[in-house]
């Protein structure tokens, strides 16, 4: 009964009718979820492309201007203007107290009333009397004849040459223009100086130079630590409860809030060795704490991903243990490593959290000069001149983001062509 | 196989170990340490940078923003270059901080009383005009009132001659001098103003500070950090927001709030000075005296915030309110003389 042509019988074998309406209707639903997957994902890429672009946008839009300053010119003539100090001395080298004894303050506020009318010593920076002294010392000369200074405006008047400001202020750049007086420029200061308490003079030198030191002594504890961890874990570690037990205390590590790392650091590095607080050398031990599990994290998975037939190979003709280590494993796996790093790093370089507990939350005006110096980090900074009571700090924090951005950006893209020069492919 | 561990574990150790006296040597530090509050920080910074520009070859002062409370904590530890050589307070050193400090070894601090700062109650300039006393502050914000959980939800439902707008308040967070001036100018006043209280005062201090200060939680009181700029911003954008910050933070930002008056008064320049306007709080520096002469400059740096802190000096234009007269003067012979401090009539 089970002949072939029974079985014929029991299976339809008419052929697909691929024009039939419900099949046509199967296959419209079939094309519509496919693009309704692509849109989804399509725009899951969209969004957050806009949240960066938005960022972006915002930041620029806000911090482009403090790399630039406005600066006025202030005519200074030495003849009749109040102030007495022998260009001889200065040039003896001995007239340093002179001038710290001479008011250059007056001197500003005498000559910008002669220039611009009463009330004018208001348009210039409060520091721009500390850049008159120091131009004379460079140049005593200066001190002889008439001499026109390109001096610093105040964040009122900068704001509002650049923008909108207040009604005063936009009187006052009216009159300014009037006499060609202003002038835009690039402002060097923000790219050389220290932390300052006036905007015109404040600068993101000091925070960057600590966190580069930070991230030097960061680098140097956690990346040779991570990677021996590493490699001692993959290639010799025997499997056991133990092994277990630090591979799951090291996934633990990297996934602690940062914050208790500096309260580790301060009670540890700082209360009980007597580390100097504030310093880069603290900083950059308590980040390195918090780096040194997603090195060790990134630096087995590129281990794991080195073929066994290339450690096989290595030790069929004759290699050591060491050799296949140092010889092919470390140099294959090491893009994957060197990429994890950098991450790591990265991580670092944006981290306020545990800092603020070692005394990086400060005012520090000098860039340090060494790690034991006291220094700042450059989030630390953006965070404190958020907070300053001027107005013209809101451009500087925004031209600090971006400079954080561009550091952050570099940094990335030197770990895609680290990737991309050393990676090797089977 | 764990020895390999141990080494690199002990390596690292020694590592730090070698840095850390590689970085203490010598046991001194040529720039002066200033910890504490973040209300006297635009001012003691101000003041560092003017020290240097007046005295060549001085490394500029570093000076740490932590809050009085921290500050002071910090600062106790001990005599040393390890240690912090001034404190900025914004509200006196409590008995209890003096003496943890002598435990420490830090027994002469000297106090020089540098300014006094007012407690802005403030509110967007879009907003309802508002104007309050100490006790519609308290009845509004204290968890309990008279022993049973505080109910109002608009300040109407707190004193009947005021709008009925929603109570949000954002305020200082607890470990500031702010939030500490805010607890003792403010909310006791306000407190004490209730007979019952006031006679709680007399039998049960204790029970009475807790009861006057116990604080309702969002979205009554809402706990800010201590970023007062942000509040600024937060009260521009919430109309009907009360917010607590300093006085300079509000002069600064004229366009977009406007000071609350308290029993009448609002917070503006004169009746903050003359002690009128009930929220102003005097701002100290505590110097530890043994650290003078040995760390350079701390007294020109005290001799520069006092003159940058006198008539006609730059911190007015930064937003200190200056003192009176004699108390100014006795913070001068104090500076000159480093008088210390007894500790007898702290509290």
């Amino acid at each position: 009964m089970n002949s072939p042509d029974a079985l014929d019988a029991a299976v339809d074998r008419t052929p697909t009718d691929w024009n039939a309406p419900d099949m046509q209707a199967r296959i419209r639903r079939r094309y519509a979820s496919e693009r309704r997957f692509k849109y989804v994902g399509l725009s899951a890429v969209a969004a957050s492309a806009a949240f960066l672009a938005f960022l972006l946008i915002v930041m620029i839009g806000n911090g482009i201007g403090g790399f630039t300053q406005t600066r006025i010119a202030l005519p200074v003539d030495f003849e009749t203007a109040p102030i007495s100090v022998d260009p001889d001395l200065l040039r003896s080298g001995s007239g340093e107290a002179a001038l710290a004894n001479a008011d250059f303050q007056g001197l500003v506020e005498y000559a910008a009333t002669a220039a611009y009318g009463p009330g004018a010593n208001q348009y210039f920076s409060d520091g721009a009397w500390v850049l008159v002294r120091r131009q004379i010392a460079a140049n005593p000369d200066l001190l002889l004849g008439k001499t026109v200074f390109d001096l610093p405006a105040a964040s009122d008047i900068d704001i509002a040459n650049k923008s909108e400001g207040s009604a005063e202020a936009e009187r006052a750049v009216k009159l300014l223009d009037s006499r060609h007086a202003l002038s835009k420029s690039l402002n060097v200061a923000f790219l050389t100086g220290g932390d300052a308490t006036d905007p015109a003079l404040a600068g993101i030198w000091g925070a960057l130079k600590g966190s580069l030191l930070t991230m030097l002594v960061t680098l140097v504890l956690a990346f040779p630590v991570g990677v021996l961890a590493s490699l001692y874990l993959e290639e010799y570690a025997a499997r056991n409860r133990l092994t277990d037990i630090i591979e799951v205390s090291i996934n633990n590590l990297a996934a602690v809030p940062s914050i208790i790392f500096g309260l580790l650091a301060l009670a540890v590095f700082i209360n009980l060795f007597g580390m100097p607080t504030s310093s880069p050398l603290v900083g950059g031990v308590t980040l390195a704490l918090m780096t040194m599990p997603v090195i060790v994290i990134a630096g087995r998975n590129a281990i794991k991903s080195v073929p066994p037939s290339i450690r096989d190979a290595a030790l069929g003709v004759g290699a050591s243990r060491v050799q296949v280590v140092f010889h092919h494993v470390l140099p294959l796996a090491l893009p994957g490593i060197l990429t994890g790093t950098i991450i790591g790093m990265a991580r670092a370089l944006g981290e306020t959290a545990p800092l603020l507990l070692i005394g990086m939350r400060a005012f520090i005006a000098d860039p340090p000069g060494g790690i034991t110096d006291p220094s700042t980090v450059l989030p630390m900074q953006i965070f404190l001149w958020s907070d300053e009571v001027d107005k013209g700090f809101v451009e500087k924090t925004s031209a600090a983001i971006i400079v954080l951005l561009v550091v952050l950006l570099s940094m990335n893209a030197f770990a895609v062509y680290l990737r991309n020069r050393f990676e090797k492919r089977w | 196989m764990n020895k390999t561990l141990a080494l690199i574990a002990v390596s690292a150790i020694a590592l730090a170990g070698c840095n850390d006296k590689a970085g203490s040597s010598g046991a001194s530090r040529d720039y002066i340490s200033a910890v504490g509050s973040s209300t006297v920080y635009p001012f003691a910074t101000t003041a560092a940078e003017e020290f240097v520009r007046a005295n060549a070859g001085m490394k500029t002062p570093k000076i740490e923003s932590t809050g009085t409370g921290g500050g002071m904590e910090r600062f106790c530890q001990g005599v040393g270059a390890a240690y912090p050589d001034i404190e900025d307070a914004s509200r006196r050193m409590k008995k209890s901080e003096f003496d943890k400090c002598v435990a420490n070894g830090v027994k002469d601090i000297v106090e020089i009383q540098v300014g006094i700062d007012g407690i802005a109650v403030a509110q967007s300039v879009d907003g309802t005009k508002l104007s309050l006393t100490p006790q519609d502050l308290y009845k509004a914000l204290a968890a309990n009132v008279d022993g049973k959980p505080n109910t109002a939800k608009t300040w109407k439902d707190v004193n009947p001659s005021l709008p009925a707008i929603g109570i949000s308040v954002y305020g200082p967070p607890s470990t500031s001098g702010t939030y500490d001036a805010f607890k003792e100018l403010i909310l006791l006043k306000g407190c004490e103003a209730d007979p019952k209280m006031k006679a709680m005062k007399e039998s049960d201090k204790d029970g009475f500070e807790k009861s006057c200060t116990d604080l309702r939680s969002a979205p009554y009181y809402v706990e800010q950090g201590e970023n007062d700029n942000l509040m600024i911003g937060k009260l521009a954008k919430n109309p009907n927001s009360v917010g607590l910050f300093g006085y300079s933070y509000l002069e600064e930002n004229q366009d977009k709030v406007r000071g609350i008056p308290l029993n009448g008064i609002a917070p503006e320049y004169a009746a903050i000075a003359s002690g009128e306007y009930p929220g102003a709080r005097p701002l100290y520096i505590y110097i530890k005296k043994a650290h003078v002469g040995v760390i350079p400059g701390i007294k020109e740096y005290v001799a520069e915030f006092l003159k940058g802190a006198g008539e006609g000096g730059y911190l007015k234009a930064k937003g200190l309110i200056l003192s009176p007269a004699d108390v100014a003067a006795k913070a001068n012979a104090t500076a000159a003389a480093m008088t210390t401090l007894d500790g007898a009539d702290l509290k």
